[in-house]
């Protein structure tokens, strides 16, 4: 611990704690520009800067440890002339025009601090030079006359997506933010996640549909969960007058800590499918509007008619677990089969392994942030549940190795240290030949280089790195190619106790745990089946899911979008959309977190949850909304924590 | 004392910011107890008083000979000079064409605009002001009070005014500082 004084408190802070740490940690304000919490600190703005007593000049308090014996003074003459010339600077570095930029007002931390310095003019012409506006990017704009140089976008680009997109190019005021080696930002590397929008201190990056929406004071704030995926991170939906703004991550969510993939960030604001508005029944060959009770009669009259072996009940994972749980106990009522929408099965396979091994298994995601070495496995990160990605390629610079196998190009392919491409079905042969070579404690390879087309070498190097690696990770989930099965994630298993690795297995959709947990993850059967009663919600039917579904003659349709499936339908039930309606998600690490309602719905468009408790009623099926007890059933694969409200 | 007598003008700018002083509605009056109102664009009277008045208020940035003559005689004229708004603070949107050369700027306005016909072309009478780079007031002549605002809020205007008229210097920070 050191002692040091800011503005006369005492204060004993941590060894490494910089100055202006200590200094908010006692409630002093520091105006700072490049600094952000959850970045390394820069020093680049020089607005923090302090008094030291003994220091020859001002010292920048965001990279300035405090040390002991330390007098420190935040709010001089000094200080304050030297703010407002570095103001100036600023704004005379690049063309800031307040009046009509739409962070202005506010949302804008430049003109915040220069507010705050009590800055009525600039005695400094701005640079008048134009820079140029980067509008190739699907998702948000690079506005260069607004940028203060500050690098918050590169650090957030390197250090917590570790995509390292962005860059710098020339130097002093002709420095420029570029992405890659100078290409646009929609031909670059860019995911396109937008972190580095969220840390823009001004308008220069700015996302395409929050502009003149509304400024933070003016909209409302909804702290939830993304449903995007199972991992669940935490996201503030802002909405003004029912209309959605803008979604950002949530800097508090102790799971994503602020960051948030393209789907969590963008895909929500660039929905175009058309609302279901209404129940709607076909009459005389085409869907009329029908009142609730009406749609509901009809497939109450229908499930009573229909043979059990003939009717099957199908839902989407991404809906909460309520609606599930209902869902589950109104099929188990009818004595008819329900299944999940998920096309693949490894929340399944990682359920049964649970119940044979009697135990959970799998590892938390924050076993990726302290790893040495991650495994990935058939799933492409930087497609699905990205934000795994992001933990995973941070770690990179550290020296964390990466191998993958999978049988197409994969997205962490140019990360990775060995991408190990098998021929397709010989995955399984490389990793037995794995596991066989560690058991034995020597290379056991047998005909796999012949059987997969893999060169000894490579697979030995990959031997070598698993076996030196001291805090290994193994990562897979679903695959396209599909070489996840049963047997795939039993010997993973043995893989991760034979190097002593944590074992994550990132699952499919939001609720596909908890969906796996009640049983309903399992092959997808339309055979027979003459009635469908599809609780589709807001989620997207692949083409795979349209094709085996359309053919089911009497199909019935719970929601929220228009799709070739409300199209094929006897019966459409309009269904609120995740921003609509409430209720828990269990994520693939056994969080269970409520999500939040951020949008009110029109009146004739019913929850999930609601529409399936009606129907159970008509039908006189009891059902309860215990999920807690009834996801806890069965041994899950990953500890399921409850987390109170 | 009699009552400090006021004057303004309005340069390169939208005409706004004095929109926004009648803005302050019936307490004009309460105004004009307090002040003599001299020369503005909304009164008779077209140039400051030569004998001086006590507070010069300017609208707009310079962007012409004549603006430019009109801030210096106003500077000349009063004791304390207001850049009024976003324009005579910063240059505002006319200083967007401090982007493109004169010669590119005089081009778009009286030559390739959409209702131009072949006749078009760049007015060049010596009767004319020459027009030049757009600039702050305070770039031209020292400035003694800003009030920047697109336009300053009427509240902000009549707090100006009202504080100098009872010969104090209004405090530009906090709620009255806003440049949006």
């Amino acid at each position: 611990m050191v002692n040091i004084t800011i503005d006369e408190k005492q204060l004993e802070v941590a060894e490494g704690t910089t100055v202006l740490e200590a200094a908010r940690a006692a409630g002093i304000e520091i105006p700072t520009l490049c600094d952000h919490p959850h970045l390394t600190p820069y020093g680049g703005c020089r607005l923090c800067l302090v008094e030291v007593e003994g220091a020859r000049t001002l010292q920048p308090s965001c990279t300035m440890p405090a040390s002991n014996n330390m007098v420190v003074h935040t709010d001089t003459q000094k200080t304050r002339d030297a703010r407002k010339f570095i103001l100036t600077m600023i704004f005379s570095e690049r063309n800031h025009f307040c009046p009509y930029c739409q962070v202005s007002g506010g949302d804008c931390e430049l003109q915040n601090a220069a507010y705050h310095e009590g800055m009525t003019h600039w005695s400094l012409q701005p640079n008048w030079k134009p820079y140029p506006v980067d509008a190739s990017h699907p998702f948000f704009i690079q506005e260069n006359n607004r940028c203060i140089l500050c690098r918050r976008c590169v650090r957030a680009c390197g250090e917590l997506v570790g995509n390292f997109t962005l860059g710098f190019e020339e130097r002093g005021a002709n420095s420029t933010l570029v992405a890659d080696l100078g290409v646009p930002l929609g031909e670059s590397s860019c995911i396109g996640c937008g972190t580095c929008v969220q840390v823009c201190p001004t308008g220069a990056l700015i996302d395409r549909w929050s502009a003149y929406q509304g400024r933070e004071t003016e909209v409302d704030c909804t702290e939830t969960i993304c449903v995007g995926c199972s991992i669940g991170c935490g996201i503030k939906v802002l909405t003004r007058d029912n209309r959605l703004v803008r979604i950002e991550g949530n800097w508090d969510a102790s799971l994503n800590e602020g960051v948030i993939c393209d789907i969590g960030r963008f895909h929500p604001l660039i929905e175009d499918r058309e609302r279901v508005q209404t129940p709607l029944v076909r009459k005389g060959g085409s869907l009329k509007a029908a009142t609730w009770d009406e749609a509901l009669d009809v497939i109450t009259t229908q499930f009573k008619n229909q043979k059990h072996n003939q009717l099957a009940g199908y839902v989407s994972s991404r809906l909460p677990v309520e609606a599930i749980n209902v869902f589950t106990q109104l099929f188990a009522g009818l004595g008819a089969s329900a299944y999940c929408l998920e096309v693949d099965l490894p929340a399944e396979y990682s359920s049964r392994l649970a119940d044979e091994i009697k135990a959970p298994f799998e590892a938390k995601l924050s076993s990726l942030q302290t790893s040495d070495c991650i495994f990935v496995l058939g799933e492409d990160l930087t497609k699905d549940h990205q934000v795994v990605s992001f933990f995973a390629k941070r770690t990179i610079p550290n020296g964390t190795k990466l191998i993958t196998l999978d049988n197409k190009d994969n997205g962490f392919d140019n990360f990775a240290v060995i991408s190990l491409k098998p021929k397709i079905g010989t995955e399984i042969d490389v990793l037995r030949a794995l596991v066989s070579s560690l058991k034995a404690g020597k290379s056991t390879f047998g005909d796999v280089e012949k059987v997969s087309g893999l060169s000894i070498d490579v697979i030995e190097s990959s031997l070598s790195i698993l076996r030196e690696a001291k805090k290994p990770v193994i990562v897979f989930g679903k695959s396209d190619s599909q070489f996840i099965t049963d047997d795939f994630v039993k010997i993973l298993y043995d893989l991760a106790k034979q190097i002593n690795a944590s074992l994550i297995n990132v699952k499919g959709g939001a609720n596909s745990l908890a969906a796996a947990q009640l049983g309903l993850v399992k092959s997808l059967n339309t055979k027979d089946i003459q009635t469908g009663f599809i609780v589709l919600g807001d989620d997207k039917p692949t083409q795979q899911l349209i094709k085996s579904l359309e053919k089911i003659p009497f199909l019935i349709m719970q929601s929220s979008y228009i799709s070739p499936l409300t199209a094929a339908a006897q019966v459409v039930l309009p269904a609120q959309n995740w921003l609509e309606q409430e209720g828990h998600y269990l994520s693939l690490e056994g969080r269970v977190q409520q999500a939040y309602k951020s949008l009110q719905a029109e009146e004739s468009v019913r929850s999930n949850f609601e529409i399936l408790n009606e129907l159970a009623s008509k039908l006189g099926i009891k059902v309860n909304n215990t999920w807690e007890e009834q996801i806890t059933k069965r041994i899950s694969p990953v500890a399921i924590e409850l987390i109170a409200d | 004392m009699g009552k400090p007598k006021v004057a303004s003008d309005w340069l390169a700018g939208c005409s706004g910011c004095h929109m926004s002083l009648l803005d302050i509605d019936e307490r004009i009056v309460d105004l004009v107890k307090l002040v003599d109102l001299r020369a503005t664009p909304i009164t008779d009277l077209k140039h400051p008083d030569e004998s001086g008045v006590d507070v010069g208020i300017l609208e707009g940035g310079i962007n012409n000979s004549t603006n430019e003559a009109v801030a210096k005689m106003m500077r000349k004229r009063c004791k304390i000079l207001v850049s009024l708004g976003d324009c005579a603070v910063f240059g505002g949107v006319p200083a967007m064409r401090n982007f493109f050369t004169l010669e590119e700027s005089l081009r778009r306005a009286y030559v390739e605009t959409e209702s131009t016909d072949s006749e078009g072309k760049i007015p060049s009478d010596p009767e004319l002001c020459k027009p030049q780079r757009v600039q702050a007031v305070h770039e031209v002549v020292p400035v003694d009070i800003f009030v920047p605002g697109c336009p300053p809020d009427a509240d902000i205007i009549y707090y100006v005014l009202s504080e100098l008229a009872q010969g104090r210097i209004p405090d530009m920070t906090k709620k009255n500082l806003m440049w949006n």
